[in-house]
């Protein structure tokens, strides 16, 4: 139990912006972002093989098993995933832009450690991920936390 | 310092005969009239042989002699007293032959014995300081946790220095026994953790380890709070001292403010049309009070900590959040910089310029990078600091405002706090909605998302009195968003310097405080921070506290999981094996039977999010009755 590492660092500022969010009222911010459609456009890949890969390389850590959720959830948020080339280059290009120190957590892919074909398995296997979440309106649980707090007197 | 005879030989007198020679031991009557008639005397100079009754006492299959009792009062059991008087409900120690005299008045000085302070039965140093820490952060006010010589301290040191980078009251006993074995003893025991513990004593006599305990106690409570450290010697704790008493305690003096600064405080409040007080973390339940009182007769909106530690202002007060108007022309910080005249007590900086004798230099501690709410100053402030206990300076300022206030004043007083009621709860609203915007995320998914255990908790324990005493900070923090946090313990926080094994055992700490106030304690527990030293699931069981555990299961320290990703990929050498050394799999750990195994409650590894909310119905069902569950969810990595 000496672990004194990024684990605290992380969790620290994690905390701070929390602290920070709490010094404003109490209550940290959670804005939600409005969807963005599934992309639709062509893939080439495996989708089955594309699985046992984003198990093995851990994508899952940052993107929840299900692209839904942990620190960069994607579902909904598509950006670099539009296309099977725009995913291929992001992973690629990260690489080259920035090799020592990436201007995001995402780690580089490099063509070396990531053929490019499984980069496209991958991407099959993560264009078939969708919302796991049911609408707002049929969610019992979040929306009685919500009328607890409306109901609560002024 | 008389030392008290030996009147019996038991697995460690024996020990002691083996190592040291016959002549010791063979003077006292009792080892005379274990000996056989027929037994050879021991060559001189050579360690002597078992007998044959030493061997049957060693093995616990004979009784020991009934004795005259020749001592009518150890100092051990005026200790005790001590300890009473100051009002520890708690001792959590892991046996050690140091303290057994002190064992043996805890478990059975006083009417009824084992009360007020209690013995608890912790299965590793560690976890009984760690008890120790979430117990104060619980209640504001420290238990205390007793050592073994030498190897016991060690074993308690990480959980030490956690206890201290938290700004947390531990009190701590370690015995000292220099004439047993060599190797759990050392000329200063208290110097393998001096640079992380606030003040520490080694007494010579009983009278002086009665007072240093008073010190103790007093200096943990004191701002900056933190651990300290009594080492009694083992022959102290069994000396006859039949006329000694329990020295009157005095309480410590608090810094505050002086009266000047409280008048212009109160002044500045009263005069502001729009003020706000910054609360950040204090030192117990009465300072919470204050600080809402003064809130309250001044009509000023608050921040809170509440969220991310204890001891701070009610998150769902009327007057806490941003209020009707965001631009106030007056501010004040208790306990945090954030404001334009700030109360804060010392940091432990100036305690560590006195203690770090080694130069050992433990970063932070002048807020450095490591949050400025535990250790240090914090950020940078332009306000004014004031330097002094902000809970013992809010009598002075609310006497001062109580004096000065006008009716008019007061008119404008119950405007204001109306308006901000009003705009805090339509903001605590709009921010709950957007909330579950985001939480709903992998609702439905499997493994269970984080978000989702916390959401099906809250309506659970939301009618009860609760409070979260593990972390939440990697398992995504929902309770910050999704639950209300009223009370000073409703969220005990950080782990303190960020160090594994702290939630089970500061949680186990919280129930001791939860269990004789009708509360429940909820511990959502990451896999990697368990496996630290589990035994502490079996004190749960074993003292019957109302501690319900939810397993964040996620197979692996997560965190570095991602660390070590990310590193790969920046080498250029792929993170396929990311998983080598951060991850828990092959086999996963079944942490149902885990808890089985140490007499807990348990159920799961549960996956389906729909079996989620009656699994946790029963959980919280059998923590109310006083009985601890667990239940292993697998769950997103975050």
């Amino acid at each position: 139990m000496t672990k004194i590492s990024k684990i605290w660092l992380v969790g620290a500022a994690i905390a701070a912006l929390a602290t920070l969010n709490a010094q404003q009222g109490g209550r940290a911010a959670a804005l939600p972002v409005k969807p963005v459609p599934a992309p639709t456009s062509p893939v080439s890949g495996n989708a089955a093989s594309g699985k046992a890969l984003y198990y093995k390389y851990g994508c899952y850590a940052c993107h929840g098993y299900n692209g839904e959720t942990g620190a960069r959830p994607f579902v909904g948020r598509w950006g670099h995933l539009a296309t099977e080339q725009d995913f291929v280059t992001f992973l690629r290009g990260r690489a080259n832009v920035a090799p020592v120190v990436p201007s995001t957590s995402m780690p580089n892919f490099s063509a070396a450690s990531l053929p490019d074909k499984d980069a496209k398995d991958l991407y099959a296997y993560i264009r078939t991920f969708k919302s796991s979440a049911p609408e707002s309106k049929d969610l019992s649980t979040l929306n009685a936390i919500v009328d607890a707090a409306k109901r609560e007197k002024n | 310092m008389a030392k008290s005879p030996k009147t019996s030989v038991g697995r460690r007198g024996f020990l002691k005969g083996a190592a040291t020679g016959a002549a010791a031991l063979v003077t006292t009557p009792i080892v005379e009239a274990q000996r056989r008639p027929n037994e050879a005397p021991t060559p001189a100079g050579s360690a002597p042989g078992p007998t044959d009754s030493q061997l049957a006492r060693d093995a616990g299959n004979v009784r020991p002699p009934a004795t005259v009792r020749a001592i009518t009062r150890p100092g051990s059991d005026l200790m005790v007293q001590t300890v009473k008087d100051l009002g520890i409900e708690y001792a959590a120690a892991n046996p050690g032959s140091s303290f057994e005299g002190l064992q043996e008045s805890f478990i059975n000085y006083g009417n009824p014995p084992n009360r007020m302070p209690e013995w608890i039965t912790a299965l590793h140093e560690e976890s009984a300081v760690t008890m120790a820490h979430g117990y104060a952060k619980a209640e504001g006010k420290p238990m205390l946790a007793v050592l073994h010589g030498t190897i016991g301290i060690q074993h308690a040191a990480m959980s030490i220095y956690q206890a201290y980078y938290d700004r947390v009251p531990v009190l701590m006993i370690a015995g000292n026994d220099p004439d047993f074995i060599p190797a759990h003893t050392a000329h200063d025991m208290a110097g393998m953790v001096r640079s992380y513990t606030k003040w520490d004593a080694e007494p010579k006599t009983v009278e002086e380890a009665l007072v240093a305990l008073q010190r103790a106690y007093n200096e943990a409570i004191t701002p900056p709070m933190a651990p300290t450290l009594v080492v009694i010697n083992s022959e102290i704790q069994k000396e006859n001292v039949p006329n000694l008493q329990v020295p009157a305690y005095k309480p410590p003096q608090f810094s505050t403010i002086d009266s000047t600064h409280a008048r212009e405080i109160a002044k500045s409040l009263l005069a502001a049309q729009n003020p706000r007080i910054a609360v950040g973390r204090l030192r117990t339940p009465e300072g919470v009070n204050r600080a809402v009182e003064l809130a309250e007769l001044v009509g000023a909106c608050t921040s809170t900590t509440a969220t991310t530690g204890p001891m701070s202002f009610p998150q769902r007060h009327l007057l806490c959040g941003p209020g009707a108007d965001t631009t106030y022309d007056y501010s004040l910080g208790l306990e945090t910089p954030a404001a334009q005249v700030y109360i804060q007590g010392p940091n432990l900086a100036k305690v560590a310029a006195t203690r770090d004798t080694e130069n050992i230099g433990f970063a932070g501690l002048n807020g450095g990078g490591f949050g400025g709410n535990r250790a240090g100053r914090g950020r940078a402030s332009a306000g004014t600091l004031l330097e002094a206990d902000a809970e013992a300076s809010l009598p002075l300022i609310i006497d001062q405002v109580k004096q000065q206030i006008t009716s008019d004043q007061k008119s404008r007083v119950q405007e204001r706090a109306a308006k901000h009621a009003r705009a805090n709860h339509d903001a605590h609203v709009t921010a709950l909605e957007q909330a579950i915007e985001v939480k709903k995320a992998g609702w439905n998914g499997s493994p269970i998302c984080t978000a989702r255990i916390y959401a099906e908790l809250w309506p659970l324990i939301m009618n009860e009195d609760w409070c979260l005493a593990s972390p939440s900070n990697f398992s995504g923090g929902h309770n910050v968003q999704l639950w209300e946090h009223n009370k000073p313990y409703s969220y005990l926080g950080g782990q303190g310097a960020g160090g594994m094994g702290y939630g089970a055992p500061a949680s186990v700490g919280a129930a001791l405080a939860a269990k004789a106030r009708n509360r429940i304690v909820v511990n959502v527990q990451t896999d990697g921070d368990l496996n630290y030293a589990p035994g502490v699931l079996w004190t749960a069981v074993h003292h019957k506290l109302p501690m319900l555990s939810v397993m964040h299961n996620n197979r692996a320290w997560h965190q570095e999981y991602m660390f070590i990703e990310y590193m790969a990929g920046v080498r250029g050498r792929g993170a396929n094996r990311a998983e080598i050394g951060s991850t828990l799999r092959d086999p996963f750990i079944d942490y149902a039977k885990m808890a089985a195994g140490y007499g807990m409650a348990s159920e799961g590894p549960i996956s389906d999010p729909t079996k989620l909310s009656a699994a946790l119905k029963r959980g919280v069902a059998s923590a109310k009755r006083g009985e601890p569950y667990m239940i292993d969810v697998i769950t997103q990595p975050r």
